[in-house]
């Protein structure tokens, strides 16, 4: 049964049609009235849709190369999220592309000279822009070679299609961690070329993945809901999941512990700046709650068994996850490109909806484009009756 | 396509085991007289550990004068092979809780002689901060009791003093999961052995009587410790890394340290645990319990880790060169190309560049290769501390300065000593305790041989 079929997802792709149509159309509106804020919107929107999609990929990547089973018969949920990526990773290109001055710090500042040259060349606007087009090509090129196997594999090519993408798997690791590292780095800590923070692409990274989890529930448990994966995604998948969403969330928080921790013990002026920025005046409030949704809420929440297998109380806290996220973005981006006081208004919930909508859409789409369940899978028949 | 996963998952335990078969192979290097091979390692290792116990004498007789540091290199050999040991623990950990909550069923073959390693690793880290203090035998002013010092009490904003609370925390927490998991196997050598041997083992398995009760106990204490051990897995070499992450000292302080430090801490760990277990397999006969089936999975995570502490360098080295930072290139260009460069390459190759051939299936399976290449992991995750500590120190921001840093013979005598004290302990513990937790091990076999065997033995056990 595809989801097409019945009533209420019937309803459901209207609803995000019109998110997604009122959303686009009030961004374009926004552009012309507040061309700063859609833009910073556009790139908060972007890089989480496209942090999904790729954190969706290295979901399935990770399961491939651990020898995983348990995931298999929900798969096609990350695999069509994944797929994704040449609309996510157009996206967030384009929107890096139109502002590419907003990268360029200044070569011939007043902190330049000679110790700047790696910056200078880094920092070159065409550098960050190939370098952009380079990683998410790379990231497209390994979904579409991923998930076509998956999706492909006919009924007795099982165990060859599965070597064939742990290997890609494998490799798509390394590019993951060398290619997030930079973009990751290119597209946020460059905001603010003057701040500079190792932990950087491992606190993306920690973010990336606690979000993917958390869409990963929302979606499964909806298809559930649907009918779709009604006795295929059970709630011992579901209880994995949490697990796994309590123990992200955990790292997240260390990591984000380890790096604010460090900067304020040594107390450098280059390197408090960006603390400082955001934990002073109106921007504090927005700093702290992105602890308490991040790590201090879930945390609590999941930590009790049955919480983690009861539908109801899953799909709270992911949701409230995927708001973190948006959170702890916003905080990234905003006090350097929109100023001093947070802003929550008609533009933020525009590019909020239309990305809701527009990644509903597609996720959608994708996912009725092929099987519902990968029947030709060797761990299919572990994953259906996995017990945790 | 059942048929499929079977082949895809091999059997953990390898020549058809029956339950039986597992206690009497586990136990039996236990029951028979120790071998000429073992003497030989024994008087070997207790030399060493001999010829540190008295080089520490001496030191703690004399003072840390007996030390190469000087005053621009405050830190060196000791706190990088404190630092080296407290990783080398960190495998025990993440094998017996952190695998445990993943649910991989292939730690129950190492778990037990990791779990010991941290603890023998432990405390030959402890040593080397003890003997820093300059006066080990008032260690215990650093804990927060109050006290009749008057003023004197620890400074809760130092590392140092957490280091102090998370690795005495750790090896406590280790110690008690370790002995917990050893009871039902402690309980089988009870039920094994007559006489004085049976009544010592009667008494440390704490009347363990195998009934679904204390199985039922056990289970749920071994889950909660788990639990609670593996944020211990992080915090303990997080907060190693903070001891020169909090400094201002260009190439300590940098945000990255606390998962670096933590990933190159167990990448240090599987290698030794590779080291010692490939040896272990072969002269303990258990080649049937550690196949290459494990040892090749221990590859693959030894690759990934390794992989990981690459990534961290090349994002140090980025940072400084991004930064703009004159003293933080400086420290990066002085590791690559100063006067402990070759300290510096050493790491490079032996860290990241030998462990590349790890992606080769061959290589993985290949035990010899698997040795080798783990003896350079353990090489190169020293060097990995030493290039930290020492080049980070020894060009100081005054040229007039600078100084260099050689170790003194007392130094390497030390550092030779704990060699001996693990490979002491680790002996003394194959022979005493088995090496393989038998209870978990049994509950990996397939079904049939689960079931099956309790039919024959209890049948064995009535015409008893």
């Amino acid at each position: 049964m595809k989801p097409s079929n019945t009533p209420s997802s019937d309803r459901l792709t209207t609803l995000l049609y019109v998110t997604a149509t009122v959303g686009a159309a009030l961004l374009a509106v926004g552009a012309f009235v507040a061309p700063d804020r859609i833009w910073s919107n556009l790139l908060v929107a972007s890089y989480y849709l496209v942090t999904l999609s790729l954190g969706a990929l290295l979901f399935i990547a990770l399961a491939y190369v651990s020898g995983a089973g348990w995931s298999v018969a929900f798969r096609r949920v990350p695999e069509a999220m994944a797929s994704l990526l040449p609309v996510t990773g157009l996206a967030v290109v384009a929107v890096v592309a139109v502002r590419l001055k907003d990268y360029a710090w200044h070569p011939r500042g007043p902190h330049s000279g000679d110790n700047f040259w790696f910056k200078d060349w880094w920092l070159e606007p065409r550098w960050i822009l190939t370098r952009a087009i380079v990683c998410v090509l790379l990231w497209i090129v390994f979904a579409k070679l991923i998930v076509g196997i998956s999706r492909y594999a006919g009924p007795h090519s099982g165990t060859r299609s599965l070597t064939s993408n742990v290997r890609l798997s494998a490799v798509f690791l390394v590019v993951v961690g060398l290619s997030f590292s930079c973009v990751s780095i290119d597209w946020l800590m460059a905001l603010e070329p003057m701040w500079f923070s190792t932990m950087w692409a491992v606190y993306q990274f920690s973010g990336m993945v606690m979000a993917t989890l958390a869409a990963i529930v929302v979606l499964c448990l909806m298809l559930r809901q649907q009918g779709v994966l009604k006795g295929i995604f059970t709630d011992d998948h579901l209880h994995d999941l949490g697990k796994l969403l309590l123990g992200f969330s955990c790292f997240w928080m260390y990591i984000w512990f380890s790096q604010y921790m460090l900067i304020w013990y040594s107390n450098i002026p280059e390197e408090t700046s960006w603390f400082i920025t955001r934990t002073h005046g109106p921007w504090l409030p927005v700093f702290v709650a992105n602890i308490i949704v991040n790590w201090a809420v879930p945390f609590l929440v999941l930590l009790p068994r049955p919480a983690k297998r009861n539908p109801g109380v899953m799909m709270k806290v992911a949701v409230l996850i995927l708001v973190a996220r948006w959170i702890d973005l916003y905080l990234v981006v905003f006090p350097k490109t929109v100023g001093s006081t947070p802003v929550f208004g008609l533009w933020e919930i525009a590019a909020i909806t239309c990305g809701i909508g527009l990644f509903g859409l597609l996720f959608f789409r994708q996912f009725d484009s092929a099987s519902s369940v990968p029947s030709s899978d060797p761990y299919l028949n572990e994953s259906l009756h996995h017990h945790c | 396509m059942t048929a499929n996963a079977d082949t895809l998952r091999p059997p953990l335990v390898t020549g058809d085991k029956s339950l039986g078969d597992v206690t009497r192979d586990v136990c039996a290097p236990l029951e028979r007289r120790p071998t000429g091979s073992w003497w030989a390692a024994l008087a070997v290792s207790s030399t060493m550990l001999l010829v540190g116990f008295i080089a520490v004498w001496y030191q703690i007789a004399t003072g840390i004068g007996t030390w190469g540091l000087n005053k621009t290199v405050g830190w060196a050999f000791d706190i990088t092979n404190f630092v080296f040991w407290v990783g080398i623990g960190h495998a025990g950990t993440l094998i017996s809780a952190v695998l445990f909550l993943f649910r991989q069923r292939w730690r129950t073959a190492v778990n037990r002689s990791a779990e010991a390693m941290t603890l023998f690793a432990v405390t030959c880290a402890g040593i080397f901060p003890l003997i820093h203090m300059g006066r080990p035998w008032l260690f215990y002013w650093m804990l927060p009791y109050p006290n009749t010092r008057g003023s004197l009490w620890v400074n809760f904003k130092s590392p140092l003093i957490w280091d102090f609370f998370a690795i005495s925390t750790y090896f406590l927490v280790s110690l008690v999961f370790w002995y917990l998991g050893l009871l039902p196997d402690l309980a089988s050598i009870r039920d094994r052995s007559k006489g004085l041997r049976r009544k010592i083992f009667s008494l440390v398995c704490l009347g363990w009587n195998g009934s679904a009760r204390t199985w039922h106990r056990y289970e749920t204490v071994y889950m909660l410790l788990a639990g609670l051990a593996t944020p211990l897995v992080f915090s303990v070499h997080t907060i190693v890394s903070m001891d020169f992450a909090t400094s201002v000292i260009p190439g300590w302080h940098t945000t990255i340290f606390p998962p670096y430090f933590v990933a190159g801490a167990i990448f240090s760990g599987l290698a030794m645990v590779l080291t010692l277990m490939i040896i272990a397999r072969k002269v303990m006969s258990l080649e049937n319990y550690v196949t290459v089936n494990h040892v090749d999975k221990m590859c693959k995570l030894m690759l990934s880790m390794g992989c990981l502490v690459g990534l961290a360098y090349a994002t140090e080295f980025f940072m400084a060169f991004f930064s703009g930072n004159v003293y933080e290139q400086f420290v990066f260009k002085n590791r690559a190309k100063g006067p402990f460069s070759w300290a510096y390459w050493t790491m490079v190759t032996c860290n990241v560049v030998i462990p590349q051939v790890l992606w080769l299936k061959r290589v993985r399976t290949n035990l010899a290769f698997v040795f080798v290449i783990a003896i350079f992991v353990n090489i190169g995750m020293w060097f990995e501390r030493f290039v930290i500590i020492v080049t980070s120190l020894h060009r100081d921001f005054l040229p007039s300065s600078w100084a260099g840093y050689a170790p003194t013979i007392i130094e390497i005598l030390t550092f030779l000593g704990t060699f001996g004290l693990f490979f002491t302990c680790f002996l003394i513990f194959c022979r005493f305790v088995p090496v393989i937790a038998i209870a978990e091990v049994k509950g990996v076999l397939p079904a049939e041989k689960r079931e099956q065997d309790d039919v024959v033995e209890r049948s064995q056990e009535v015409a008893a």
